[in-house]
């Protein structure tokens, strides 16, 4: 516990100098200093003692970032006197708390309750490092201070901007499962059942033993599988830093990631997701159909970007480990001459061998913008080195495309759709 | 000019001012100073206090040209110097009241002179008359205004006197001159005012001419502002130090600590893109970046007609001339590798691609 000193306290010594001008004596002098310091401490000794105030928090643990959600701070006087507290509830500064210190009075016996804020502006955990909590005297000259225990923590989750894609994505599978009202005829494995021909169906889909025992012609319809695996790794190296617009690489890839989960999901696949850089550190691995969302963007909050290079060949070994053969994998990591020639390509060649693999990027708008620029002569030639850039990414993206991984490569606003897409023409083609 | 030089060069060796020893001008006292040596006469010059009360002491005459100036440290260290065992003759050129109180109490400052005035000598005089019959002193018009003149009492003795007053005054060892334009070069000529001057300062054969300066290390000592204050002046500002003191405290405290807070990292990731561009502009490579733009906009044209981007430059070319207003020959210099010769060739082939792809998207 501490006490300090508030500016009513030097106000209050400036009462002294009508004395001083009287008696101009030394003695006087520390009469008078003793006197302020014994003032001052009694109103300090007689404050409330801080520790006996009961701090309880009200929090959320969980906000959407973007939003604003809002909790309590409640404050307990059990003693017989009225106490008139100063707080500061110490979060870190992104934690987007609205006021960090208040002031209130809380009379004997009572209850009080401070309202906040929160408006988080960074993705990921948020702490209060302390709660401090300050009893100011009566004549408020001093204050004495102690830490009170009332630990805060919340988590910034992902936005998740995408989900807004959703609905159309989700009516488009069903249009492919043949649920919806258009009866598309999926293609598949499963044998789902036998209906009537009408304009349009693939001759080669009908069934001539059936037809045979009917008048009418009948074709067999086939439903894509279900219960299928997808395991989406997500690179958290140096490359998902970048930042395109608002956010980071990450964040897009982020995105991609859990609306493809919850368009598989919905579509009854498993997802699984791993973190990689030097080691894979994040995972969500085997949670059932109803939670992988929630699980994911709790996991996937406090993820950031590390300044290391992935290590592929442990990323390929744990994907072997995690993965069962012909499962869907999908790699969200930036298409970059640099990260392809650290040994992405070979592992994407041994990946696709087993797996249908789906390599998604998400591309900087920076350098479109760059390379539709014209007028000056510095424009032109970054316009020109832009050019550049994009034809190796496209050259990289051929290369990969050549060892058999489906690669999709789009700005951050467009890559979450673009990477559903991928996985409902999959669906649709019966790769899956 | 040289003469300016010559004279700016010879007047930089005298220091002019009232009663300066060196100063032929006529606030100076260069003739007297002249004569005298030329009498025999030791002539100091000295501008420090303890100089001069060191030189009274040997028992030298000692000439103070502006008495008044001297602060009360100065004038003490003098009286104390002129009341030792042996020391010479003190002559004070116009002292005020004050100063003049120091030296003796038998001297008082009275009547002034405002007219300019011829003095005779009263008849019993004796050897305060130093051999003059006659002083003559201006009015207003003189050094320090006008001429002084002393009342001797219980003693003292003074002559040239008028109405009771008396321009030249002795008391024990202190001579007291009345006007100081009885020692200037424009005065010293006049009457018999020679004759008082010499005989007074040479008589002892060893003359310290004290000029008092600024200078001086025990006339400099500070009237502070300290001195005018009042007695609750101390405590008053020690107890304001305080409460500012206290003040500071008080604003300065931290309440609880300070949070640091890792942020993620974050690259621009364009950097590469806008190095490279940096790159090609400083050396000049106008045809790499032609060939960049080219291929990139070849690219996009076969991708609108739909061609095979593997397939050569005639096919494109052979394709783009059904659909635009171009001749073969200009959508192959602009298509094909020609070299471009000067920016702003560049940034024309930048624009007339982009035209084209707009023609074709059309």
């Amino acid at each position: 516990m501490r006490i300090s000193l508030t500016p009513r306290a030097a106000l209050v010594a400036l009462l002294a100098l009508p004395v001083i001008v009287l008696w101009p004596l030394w003695w006087v002098l520390l009469i008078l200093v003793a006197l302020w310091a014994l003032v001052v401490l009694a109103d300090a000794l007689l404050a409330v003692d801080p520790r006996r105030i009961r701090v309880r928090r009200e929090s959320p643990t969980q906000v959407r970032l973007g939003s604003t959600v809002s909790g309590r701070l409640l404050l307990t006087n059990p003693g017989s006197r009225s106490a008139s507290l100063e707080v500061r509830d110490a979060w870190n500064p992104t934690a987007g708390l609205a006021s960090q210190r208040s002031a209130v009075q809380v009379p004997a016996h009572e209850r009080r309750a401070i309202g906040q804020e929160f408006t988080p502006t960074r993705r990921g955990r948020h702490r209060s490092r302390a709660v401090l909590v300050a009893s100011r005297g009566r004549l408020g000259l001093a204050r004495r201070t102690a830490r009170a225990d009332a630990p805060g923590e919340m988590l910034a989750l992902h936005p998740f901007g995408s989900r807004r894609h959703l609905p159309s994505r989700v009516q488009r599978l069903r249009e492919i499962e043949g649920l919806a009202a258009i009866h598309q005829r999926g293609q598949g494995t499963e044998f789902d059942s036998l209906r009537d021909f009408v304009d349009g169906d693939d001759v080669r889909s009908i069934d001539w033993r059936a037809t045979a025992r009917r008048r009418s012609v009948v074709v067999r319809t086939w439903r894509p599988e279900r219960d299928r695996h997808v395991l989406i790794v997500v690179d958290t190296s140096r490359t998902s830093a970048g930042r395109l617009g608002d956010s980071t690489r990450l964040d897009a890839a982020f995105d991609a990631a859990l609306l493809l989960t919850a368009l598989a999901g919905q579509a009854g696949d498993r997802v699984d997701l791993l973190c990689v850089d030097r080691i894979p550190h994040v995972s969500v691995l085997g949670s059932t159909r109803t939670t992988v969302l929630h699980d994911m963007v709790t996991a996937t909050a406090a993820v950031d970007p590390a300044l290391v290079e992935t290590d592929w060949e442990l990323a390929a070994s744990t994907i072997a480990a995690r993965a069962r053969r012909g499962s869907l994998v999908v790699l969200l990591t930036p298409v970059e001459a640099a990260a392809v020639h650290s040994g992405l390509l070979p592992v994407a060649a041994r990946l696709a061998k087993d797996h249908p693999l789906v390599l998604a990027s998400v591309a900087d708008p920076a350098l479109e913008e760059l390379a539709a620029g014209r007028g000056e002569l510095e424009a032109v030639y970054r316009a020109a080195a832009a050019e550049q850039a994009r034809a190796e990414r496209s050259g990289v993206a051929h290369a990969l495309e050549r060892v058999g991984a489906h690669v999709v490569d789009a700005p951050p606003d467009r890559a979450p759709q673009a990477l559903a897409d991928a996985y409902l023409a999959l669906k649709a083609a019966g790769r899956l | 000019m040289l003469a300016t030089v010559v004279v700016s060069v010879f007047r930089s060796f005298y220091q002019d001012g009232p009663l300066e020893p060196g100063a032929p001008t006529g606030q100076g006292s260069k003739a007297v100073v002249q004569v005298l040596e030329d009498l025999g006469v030791d002539v100091q010059v000295q501008r420090h206090t303890a100089d001069a009360a060191q030189s009274l002491r040997e028992g030298r005459t000692v000439l103070v040209t502006d008495p008044t100036v001297l602060q009360g440290e100065q004038l003490d260290a003098l009286v104390a110097a002129h009341e030792a065992e042996g020391s010479g003759r003190l002559v004070l050129v116009q002292p005020d009241f004050v100063t003049l109180s120091y030296f003796s109490s038998r001297l008082t400052p009275g009547a002034t002179l405002d007219e300019a005035t011829t003095l005779e000598a009263s008849p019993g005089c004796g050897d305060l008359a130093h051999g003059a019959r006659a002083l003559a002193v201006p009015g207003e018009e003189g050094l320090h205004g006008r001429s002084v003149l002393y009342r001797p009492v219980e003693g003292a003795d003074g002559c040239f006197t008028v109405d009771g007053g008396s321009l030249v005054a002795e008391d024990d060892g202190l001579l007291v001159l009345g006007s100081a334009d009885l020692l200037t070069n424009d005065g010293v000529g006049a009457a018999d005012n020679s004759a008082l001057v010499l005989n007074a300062l040479g008589g002892g054969g060893e003359l310290a001419w004290y000029v008092p300066s600024a200078t001086d290390p025990m006339g400099t000592a500070p009237q502070s502002i300290v001195t005018y204050l009042p007695d609750w002046a101390a405590p008053l500002g020690l107890w304001l130090m305080l409460v500012a003191g206290i003040a500071l405290l008080a604003l300065g405290r931290r309440f609880g600590p300070v949070v640091l807070e890792p942020l993620p990292v974050t690259v621009r990731p364009q950097e590469i893109a806008l190095g490279r561009a940096r790159l090609l502009q400083r050396a000049g490579d106008r045809d790499a970046a032609a060939t960049a733009l080219r291929s990139a906009a070849a690219t996009r044209l076969a991708d609108a007609l739909g061609l095979r981007h593997e397939r050569s430059l005639d096919g494109l070319v052979a394709a783009l001339a059904e659909h635009v207003d171009h001749s073969p020959e200009q959508l192959r210099a602009l298509l094909g590798p020609t070299p471009v010769t000067s920016d702003q060739d560049l940034v024309r082939l930048a624009h007339d691609l982009d035209r084209l792809e707009k023609e074709i998207d059309r």
